[in-house]
């Protein structure tokens, strides 16, 4: 047994430039020549070497992981041979924009990026939060403890928001490659299969989720071989908390608590390891980096921070995420300073040194700053709910961050210097392709079209999926994934009634990476709509919508890439102005990518956009279901020549194509109509058009088998399965079509069918005439079979 | 009147209990939610119903509710059974009907993994058997209620155990469609006594009509789950 601290000091300031980026190679840092270098003139002003736990806290703290640094970066961009410059993306696109909402509606966002979750006003007393991560790297290499421990962090970033917040429900979504791919095209040792990918992730976020009893009633599947060698996993989870309990504060006095689990190798490096990309060794060189899950622990955690919060007992918390005890403690004691005693954190294992104890990333670990003479209370709620807790250290109002190992200092770093890490300079550039023209439709089946995009895996039913999540616990999920009289047709949105308030959370997400293959600003453009189309459908006040902006793409250092990143960036922020839907919190991912054979495959820019609604009454929820056999169908928003991103151009091959520009000031003002008629009762059933188009949205209304439907406008292919966005079909009862029409007068609007009693039939024109069980068993049936 | 007091238990993993303790004050129960370390077995007596709520006590590792079992008897040695002898009523939901089974009280019954080898999540139809049941009498014989569980197919000791339930009334509850594969499609059981009651099915998610996924449905007042908890509330009401 180790009764010593076990460090060393590593010489660096000798060290040439080539010699500080091999140091940096060899532990692992994933730090630049010119980061090295910074450090190193840091350490000559301080006349002294670094500790290895010194450079490993470094490196944690200025990971890209951690500090979002191409984010933060100035970039010199030319679009079309145009050159700007990007005064940082995030403090451009996402800051900026959000700012000037947060300013034009006071009282709405009540917490934004400084925090675990961005929170806004639920009503007088509540407040909700949304949190999305990735966790892209541990799911390639071991998808079901990936996803399972990706699952359990974002639970415990809600957990570490404002004094703690309860978690209400999850999303979840995944970028695979297709679940039939031929596994002799698949290049590289070791990569797993995608169904392999599928099968894991999928149960991941089930065990953890499950097991923490938090409701998964949101998420989204894409399918391309582009995330064959990358797949992507995204987890969010929403959170409730009391208005007081939002702020948070550090000061000189206060004690440093762990509670949870016990602090073990597992999961070392992995803020460093996913900043870096994958190859064919990694699935063998990397496996320390991912963590093993316990939701268990972390249930317990959960009701213990619960309680405190509630007994006024937490000053601050946060979770041990990416970098463990040295970014937890890290942040907490940023301005405050103060020291962590690592002797009396509690381990897995005998033999940890100094660094692994301050960086591990074993799960299901909280650290809270608490006032002293709430310690007695604190050990006996631990005790209640059989959960571990310690006193890891104290705040000093020094302003330094000390860490000690058995007596002996092994970390002595002000955090003034740690927080600065090198701005990034980069050069990017976008070209707008030439399009291919508008292919000839005139010869398309339609009927078979349809019946062809019903089975596509782009649109199929993700209900062997949902069945395996429990959507249900809590109680409150209103609108669940899946709904309509059968209980299993799809819908736009999850609502989730929210304990104590007669107003409710509505969850959306929009992720349209083949958008932006050939217009990422399109691409931005579309998924801020798309997204907000949803939550208002489901009943969403418009001006109470918040956004999230997660983020992945391949290689930043390729200027064309990180390029289409900006583009995306742009557009995105150009919507949320448009739609004054602020961003609250966001996440990026880099270095997707995978070399193999002296080749180098990217994913593509891929932007999840997340939203949280807030809808007022229940009596406003709607479902995107039909309910009655004698209702209009009423179709608002303009639909689109432009076919670029479809599932239809995907189906015919056509990667090319102009994708569709969203009119967001009138988008805007159809979803402020929408809005009005949903809250006065005229709006039975609502559903986006998306992908598929027209067509698909039709018969995914219809599955709730309760009419027939027809539709005798419009008929032509392109009306039918174009996806511009801003269309939304509308079930509305016969009585009230003229006030509908009359109240949408100046915008796009027109009938477009009816429903009615009959035989169980949908009917577009005289070019469909179908059962409705038959197109809804088509819908159902693809996944089974590779699930 | 005193109204029925109930002691809902709380096992690390337990995490159906706030819903439950929401549908039980709303029948009109007085409640309690114990952590178990905090339980004492002299504390029972203030009750008339313990009940054990859904969720994944000890992550349901070795097998479904046997760690709260184990953990039980540890802790509270044979009390829960005492106050089953001493006339009081047992509830226990999805993973608190695995732990009654296992605890003894219930007819001899093991929940093992669905057929299909999967969590499921989804509605399902229920129809009551046991119509005296203290715990279903308000409810009409044909019902619907969520469920959601990977280990919920009941198997009993012998084969045909599981059809002499079914006709000495101790299969107080069955699967319209038998999703998980259950013996005679048992979803729920009783003791001889009636006092103790195990389900698969989740009655606290179905409380209010806005829970169920069908928008229009209008079958009753309130939905079905909170007719479970107003029979077992009446009951007790009334020998109090």
């Amino acid at each position: 047994m180790s009764q010593s601290a076990s460090f060393r000091q590593i010489p660096i300031r000798e060290l040439s430039g080539g010699e500080l980026l091999a140091l940096s190679k060899q532990m692992k840092l994933s730090l630049s020549e010119e980061d090295m270098l910074t450090v190193q003139g840091i350490y000559k002003q301080w006349d002294r070497e670094p500790s290895d736990v010194e450079l490993e806290v470094i490196a944690q703290t200025w990971s890209e992981h951690c500090k979002h640094r191409i984010f933060g970066a100035q970039i010199e961009h030319e679009r079309d041979g145009v050159m700007e410059t990007v005064d940082g993306l995030f403090r451009t696109f996402v800051r900026k924009v959000s700012e000037a909402i947060f300013a034009a509606k006071p009282g709405f966002v009540l917490s934004a990026f400084h925090d675990n979750a961005g929170f806004i006003t639920l009503d007088e007393n509540l407040a909700v939060c949304l949190k999305a991560e990735t966790h892209n790297h541990p799911s390639a290499i071991e998808p079901y403890a990936g996803a399972n421990t990706g699952l359990g962090g974002v639970i415990r970033d809600i957990l570490g928001a404002g004094q703690g917040a309860k978690p209400i429900g999850s999303l979840d979504v995944f970028c695979f490659g297709y679940p039939d791919t031929d596994p002799a095209e698949i290049k590289g040792d070791d990569v797993i299969h995608p169904r392999g990918i599928l099968r894991g992730v999928v149960r991941g976020v089930r065990d953890y989720g499950n097991r923490m009893g938090i409701p998964t009633v949101a998420g989204a599947i894409q399918f391309d071989p582009a995330y064959l060698y990358n797949p992507l996993v995204y987890c969010g989870t929403a959170g409730v908390i009391p208005r007081w309990a939002i702020d948070k504060r550090v000061q000189a006095g206060h004690l440093v608590v762990a509670v949870g689990g016990r602090t073990g190798r597992d999961g070392l490096k992995g803020a460093t390891f996913s900043s870096a990309a994958l190859d064919d060794t990694s699935h063998v060189e990397d496996q320390q980096a991912v963590q093993i899950g316990n939701p268990i622990e972390e249930k317990k955690v959960a009701d213990f921070i619960l309680a405190a919060r509630d007994a006024r007992l937490i000053e601050f918390v946060t979770d041990c995420g990416a970098g463990g005890f040295s970014s937890a403690a890290g942040e907490m004691l940023s301005e405050c300073g103060g020291t962590i005693y690592l002797e009396r954190a509690p381990l897995k294992e005998e033999g940890l040194v100094s660094w692994e104890i301050f960086i591990s990333e074993s799960q299901e670990r909280m650290v809270l700053a608490v006032r002293e003479e709430s310690l007695p209370e604190l050990r006996r709620l631990a005790a209640m709910f059989e959960t571990e807790l310690c006193v890891l250290g104290e705040a000093d109002g020094s302003g330094v961050l000390k860490v000690t190992h058995h007596g002996t200092e092994v970390c002595r770093l002000d955090n003034s210097v740690l927080h600065e890490a090198p701005r990034q300079h980069r050069r990017s550039r976008w070209t707008t392709p030439n399009f291919d023209p508008e292919p000839d439709l005139s010869g398309l089946d339609i009927a078979s079209t349809l019946k062809g995009m019903l089975g596509d895996f782009a649109i199929c039913s993700r209900e062997p999926i949902i069945r395996e999540y429990d959507h249900e616990v809590q109680g409150n999920t209103f609108l669940k994934p899946l709904a309509g009289a059968k209980g299993d047709a799809p819908q736009d949105g999850a609502v989730i009634r929210i304990d104590g308030s007669e107003q409710l959370l509505a969850i959306g997400l929009s992720i349209l990476p083949e958008w932006g293959k050939t217009d990422p600003e399109g691409m931005g453009l579309a998924v801020v709509d798309e997204c907000f189309r949803q939550l208002v459908s489901v009943g969403s006040n418009p001006d109470r919508i918040a956004l999230l902006d997660n983020f992945c793409m391949g290689n930043p250092n390729d200027e064309r890439e990180l390029g289409a990143l900006v583009e995306t960036c742009r557009g995105m922020a150009t919507a949320a102005t448009a739609y004054a839907a602020p961003f609250v919190s966001g996440k990026d991912s880099f270095y997707n990518y995978f070399e193999v054979d002296g080749q180098s495959i990217s994913i593509p820019v891929t932007l999840l956009l997340s939203g949280m609604g807030i809808v007022e009454d229940a009596a406003h929820v709607t479902g995107s279901t039909i309910r009655r056999p004698d209702s209009v169908l009423v179709l608002i928003g303009h639909s689109s020549r432009d076919l670029g991103g479809s599932v239809l151009a995907r189906r015919l091959g056509q990667g090319n194509l102009r994708v569709p520009r969203p009119d967001l000031q009138r988008n805007l003002a159809l979803y402020r109509v929408l809005y009005q008629a949903i809250r006065d009762g005229l709006v039975l059933s609502a559903h986006d058009v998306s992908e598929g188009g027209l067509a698909v949205a039709v018969a995914e209304m219809s599955f709730g088998e309760k009419a027939d439907v027809k539709i005798d406008s419009p008929l032509d292919a392109v009306d039918l399965f174009n996806e511009a966005p801003g269309q939304i079909v509308l079930e509305v009862p016969t009585a009230k079509q003229e006030e509908v029409l009359t109240r949408f007068h100046d915008l796009p609007v027109r009938v477009i069918g009816r429903t009615h009693s009959g035989s169980g039939r949908l009917r577009i024109g005289s070019a469909v005439d179908e059962p409705i069980s038959v197109l809804k068993a088509i819908w159902k049936a693809p996944l089974g079979a590779h699930y | 009147m005193a109204r029925p007091k109930a002691l809902l238990f709380k096992f690390p993993g337990t995490n159906c209990d706030a819903e439950t303790d929401r549908a039980m004050r709303l029948a009109g129960f007085e409640t309690d939610v114990r952590p178990i370390a905090v339980v004492d077995a002299a504390s029972l007596r203030e009750y008339q119903l313990l009940v054990f709520s859904g969720g994944f006590s000890y992550g349901d590792y070795v097998m479904a509710g046997r760690l709260a079992q184990l953990e039980i008897e540890r802790r509270l040695g044979s009390a829960i059974r005492d106050f089953h002898h001493a006339g009081g009523h047992l509830l226990g939901i999805c993973n608190g009907f695995q732990i009654l089974s296992k605890i003894g009280i219930l007819p001899p019954a093991s929940l093992i993994e669905n057929v299909s080898g999967r969590f499921v999540c989804r509605w399902v139809p229920l129809h009551r058997v046991a119509k005296d049941s203290p715990f279903l009498s308000a409810l009409p014989d044909d019902f619907e209620l969520p469920v959601a569980h990977a280990e919920g197919r009941l198997v009993t000791p012998a084969p045909e155990d599981a059809e002499t339930y079914l006709h000495n009334g101790l299969a107080a509850l069955t699967y319209g469609e038998n999703f998980n594969g259950s013996s005679a499609a048992i979803a729920g059981l009783q003791d001889p006594s009636g006092r103790a009651f195990g389900l698969m099915p989740h009655p606290e998610r179905f409380i209010d009509r806005r829970q169920h996924y069908d928008r229009d449905w209008i079958a009753a007042e309130h939905g079905w789950g909170h007719y479970l908890f107003q029979s077992i509330y009446e009951r007790l009401a009334a020998s109090a």
